[in-house]
């Protein structure tokens, strides 16, 4: 405990030399940094596939979960496709009672971290729940509400507005379904930043485990596909085809790319403290091992054009960059983004660009805000098994963003770290670094 | 040792003043910034006040141009960001960009816009503009501020409603003490809307006459709005360009009370908890805490929770210290309660005046701690708290302290 205290008090690079005691007996457990953080389970709902093994699968063989929509109607809009979740039968992961006060949203991420928590062995009845946490991230959390609140609203006046819409209409309701259904007491963050919301919630919860003010904490995050917010983004001309020439579609790195589809889902990891870990004999996936950040100001709209922000999340987060074998990348299928990261990813790595395989997940899983907890497992999944998924839908790679894209075929290849980059419209910019374990 | 964390800069739009010097005014004057809504019409609402913002007027701040597109809530964010940004005299130092970041924290955000939009979508009476839409997330203030000036640091948006903006000063607090920022802008805005106006008034939490928290005839919140933004700084860099240092950022705590979607913990359990994180992340003692600043939204429930809960951790003390609920002034501002309410404390720990909690009459038997009732008191104060509890058992507590100068 005392080792604890002196660690958070000392737990910061760049203090190092001015704290002696820094330097702890379990240097296992613990870098100059801080404690080592590990991802010792991962809680998948997607739209190809609920649960990593199905996930996983379906990743390698490149199959795409977007469809024409479902459930309402897309006649008026020049989009028609989305990435929609299959019907899910959350029974299986819920309590009934509790079932009966969650909205879609957040049956889905509840459901994400009971398979996380499976996944990791956790029986969180023997843990201490003041010493687990949950980080989520969510764009526009439960929108479908929002909308059915406001509907019956408008349609009916103040008599109209239905109090149980409104306690899980709040971005933050679903954290607290999570801590409610599991009975974890400690630190309970929401982060809704666009893209970076997931990326976010994963960097907060890396830094207290770090720190030593947690053992576990589930982190990652989720959205949902609704009509109003299909709507919203059609509107604001963000979905494919938009203005473009091409077909509908996600074809990331494409030369023809031309918007995004529509995803949902969510994405949940455990990530722990090293020793905790060890204590248990969990299975670790991977080694979360740094966090980078930086914000462009092009536009309230606009990516970080240049790429220099992304360069510099990147740069950041991994602190031995020439160790860097692969890129899950924010790539979605926007004409600026996709080459945005592309400058990014060369400023960075030089000579070595070639040599880093880079894929986006968004070809298969869509866009959403709250994408970043699946990419996350996929990353944890990749340094894990040693295999890269490909990136699907292009057809000819555009020759801006001539990096090394994985395609067709999945490519077997040791990792000894990743990045996942994670880029908002605004400007708000996160990469996260993760090793093999 | 880790780096030490100041506030060189405060800015606030509030139903009682949109600069800090007629904030501070009017809450030690105890005035009551509660009046009809003018947002929208509430006569078919059982209650038909809020503390709205007023004397606002946004064509003192911006172009034509810039009012079309920016929310309310964006105004009020940007305008409180200036005086923020201003008074830590970041508008003259030459500092690296770079290494200023944002955090702010959300509740209603620009939802105003998004509802004027749908409702002219829904009704079919007009075909609404698009630009309505850009506030359709709830990240656009904070993005709006960072292009406005250039940050190019750590930029993300917490949202946790009620208690947003106070855990967006522990995420702005950890990016500096990683070392990604030197600075960082935090706080929050937001704006007065039907939408969350109608939700708190389904559930019955909406007082129909005025805020009077821990008095025994309360009936629950009255809305506000505005905005609190505060400076956050490493402390060398504050020093090295001799920026005006208000206080010390000492430590904040986050936890969830595992127990209901609306309802609090009823013995405190979780305000308990949430006070000792925060006090033990500070390196400070109960017995050095000389004053908080309550959540108390008064709403039966949580004041009694609250009570309980500061009970618990200060004892037989918890009678001494003053508490202020200054939400009987400034109403509740959901997503800039936080914000607003830190910057309260912060003015009290440097001018030794505590804010008054006023509309307090009648004492609650259940509620029988010093809540400087309807009189400001002048007081030494070191230490100081402020509470934030939000929805489904999402609490933060902050802990300022005065700067010492060593």
């Amino acid at each position: 405990m005392e080792f604890e205290m002196r660690n958070a008090e000392c737990g910061l690079r760049n203090m190092r030399s001015e704290c002696p005691e820094f330097r702890i007996p379990n240097s296992k457990f613990q870098n100059s940094e801080g404690h080592r953080v590990v991802i010792t389970g991962l809680g998948i709902v997607s739209s190809i596939g609920v649960g990593k093994e199905e996930f996983w699968k379906n990743c390698l063989q490149g199959n795409s979960g977007i469809r024409p929509i479902r459930g309402f109607d897309v006649s008026s809009y020049r989009s028609r496709l989305g990435a929609q979740l299959p019907e899910v039968d959350f029974k299986a992961f819920i309590k009934p009672a509790n079932l009966r006060r969650m909205d879609r949203i957040g049956r889905i991420v509840v459901s994400a971290v009971r398979l996380a928590l499976d996944d990791s062995g956790i029986d969180v009845k023997k843990e201490d729940p003041n010493r687990m946490g949950m980080s989520i991230g969510t764009g526009l959390g439960s929108s479908d509400t929002v909308d059915q609140f406001f509907r019956s609203l408008l349609k009916d006046g103040p008599t109209g507005a239905a109090p149980l819409l409104f306690q899980t209409a709040v971005p933050n309701a679903i954290a607290s379904h999570c801590s409610i259904e599991y009975g974890i007491k400690g630190v309970n963050l929401t982060f809704s930043h666009k893209e970076t919301s997931t990326e976010m919630a994963m960097a907060f919860a890396y830094r207290l485990l770090k720190e030593g003010r947690a053992d576990v904490i589930l982190a990652g995050g989720g959205d949902e596909l609704s009509e109003p917010l299909y709507h919203v983004y059609s509107m604001l001309g963000a979905l494919s085809p938009g203005r473009g020439k091409g077909p509908e579609g996600m074809r990331p790195f494409d030369q023809d790319r031309n918007g995004v589809v529509l995803g949902e889902g969510s994405g949940i990891l455990v990530l722990e403290t090293l020793e905790h870990a060890e204590k248990r004999g969990a299975k670790m996936y991977a080694e979360m091992s740094g966090v980078g950040m930086a914000g462009s100001t092009d536009g309230l709209l606009r990516y970080d054009l240049k790429g220099d922000s992304i360069a510099k999340a990147m740069s950041v987060a991994a602190k031995e960059p020439s160790t860097v074998d692969y890129i899950c990348a924010a790539a979605n299928s926007t004409p600026d983004l996709d080459r945005a990261e592309t400058l990014a990813v060369k400023k960075v790595f030089g000579e070595r660009t070639k040599e880093i395989s880079v894929s986006s997940l968004k070809s298969m899983i869509g866009e959403f805000d709250g994408s970043g907890g699946i990419r996350a497992c996929g990353v944890a999944l990749t340094l894990f098994h040693g295999v890269i998924p490909p990136t699907i839908g292009i057809e000819h790679l555009d020759p801006q963003c001539d990096l090394n894209v994985t395609l067709g075929q999945p490519k077997k290849k040791k990792i000894r770290s990743a990045l996942l980059n994670g880029c908002a419209n605004g400007g708000s910019n996160i990469s996260l670094w993760f090793k093999r374990c | 040792m880790k780096k030490r964390v100041v506030i060189t800069g405060l800015g606030v739009v509030s139903a009682v003043g949109n600069s800090i010097l007629e904030f501070w005014n009017s809450l030690i004057e105890g005035k009551d910034g509660t009046k009809e809504i003018t947002a929208f019409d509430p006569s078919l609402y059982r209650t038909k006040i809020a503390a709205e913002v007023s004397d606002f007027y946004a064509e003192d701040h911006f172009s034509r141009k810039e009012i079309r597109r920016l929310s309310r809530c964006d105004q009020f964010g940007i305008v409180a960001f200036r005086e923020a940004w201003r008074s830590a005299r970041l508008d003259r130092d030459p500092i690296d960009k770079e290494k200023v970041g944002i955090v702010l924290g959300a509740g209603s955000g620009g939802i105003l816009s998004v509802e004027k939009y749908f409702r002219d979508f829904y009704q079919g009476l007009k075909k609404p503009s698009p630009s309505l839409l850009i506030s359709y997330s709830l990240a656009t203030t904070t993005d709006l501020i960072a292009i406005e000036s250039g940050l190019k640091g750590p930029r993300t948006t917490t949202a946790t409603v009620c208690s947003s903006s106070s855990a967006s000063m522990g995420v702005a607090c950890e990016m500096i003490q990683m070392d990604l920022a030197d600075v960082m802008v935090t706080g929050g805005s937001d704006s007065l809307c039907e939408v969350s106006y109608s939700g708190f008034s389904s559930l019955k939490l909406i007082d129909p006459e005025s805020c009077k928290p821990f008095d025994r005839r309360r009936q629950g919140l009255v809305i506000g709005e505005g905005a609190g933004i505060l400076i956050l700084e490493e402390l060398e860099h504050a020093l090295k360009r001799n920026a005006p240092i208000r206080s010390e950022f000492l430590g904040y705590g986050i936890c969830a009370d595992a127990y209901h979607l609306t309802a609090p913990e009823p013995n405190g359990e979780g305000v308990e908890r949430v006070m000792r994180i925060a006090l033990n992340h500070a390196g400070i003692t109960p017995e050095e805490v000389d004053a908080i600043n309550a959540h108390g939204t008064a709403t039966p429930f949580n004041d009694i929770a609250e009570t309980r809960g500061i009970k618990k951790v200060f004892g037989e003390r918890a009678r001494e210290i003053p508490i202020s609920g200054i939400k009987s002034m400034v109403g509740h501002c959901l997503g800039s309660a936080g914000g607003i309410e830190a910057v309260a404390t912060v003015l009290t720990l440097e001018n030794g005046i505590i804010p008054p909690t006023i509309h307090y009459e009648v004492p609650d038997p259940l509620c029988d701690l010093n809540y400087t009732p309807n009189q400001s008191i002048k007081r030494d104060v070191q230490v100081a708290l402020s509470n934030s509890f939000a929805f489904g058992g999402n609490n933060v507590c902050l802990v300022f302290g005065k700067y010492d100068g060593v």
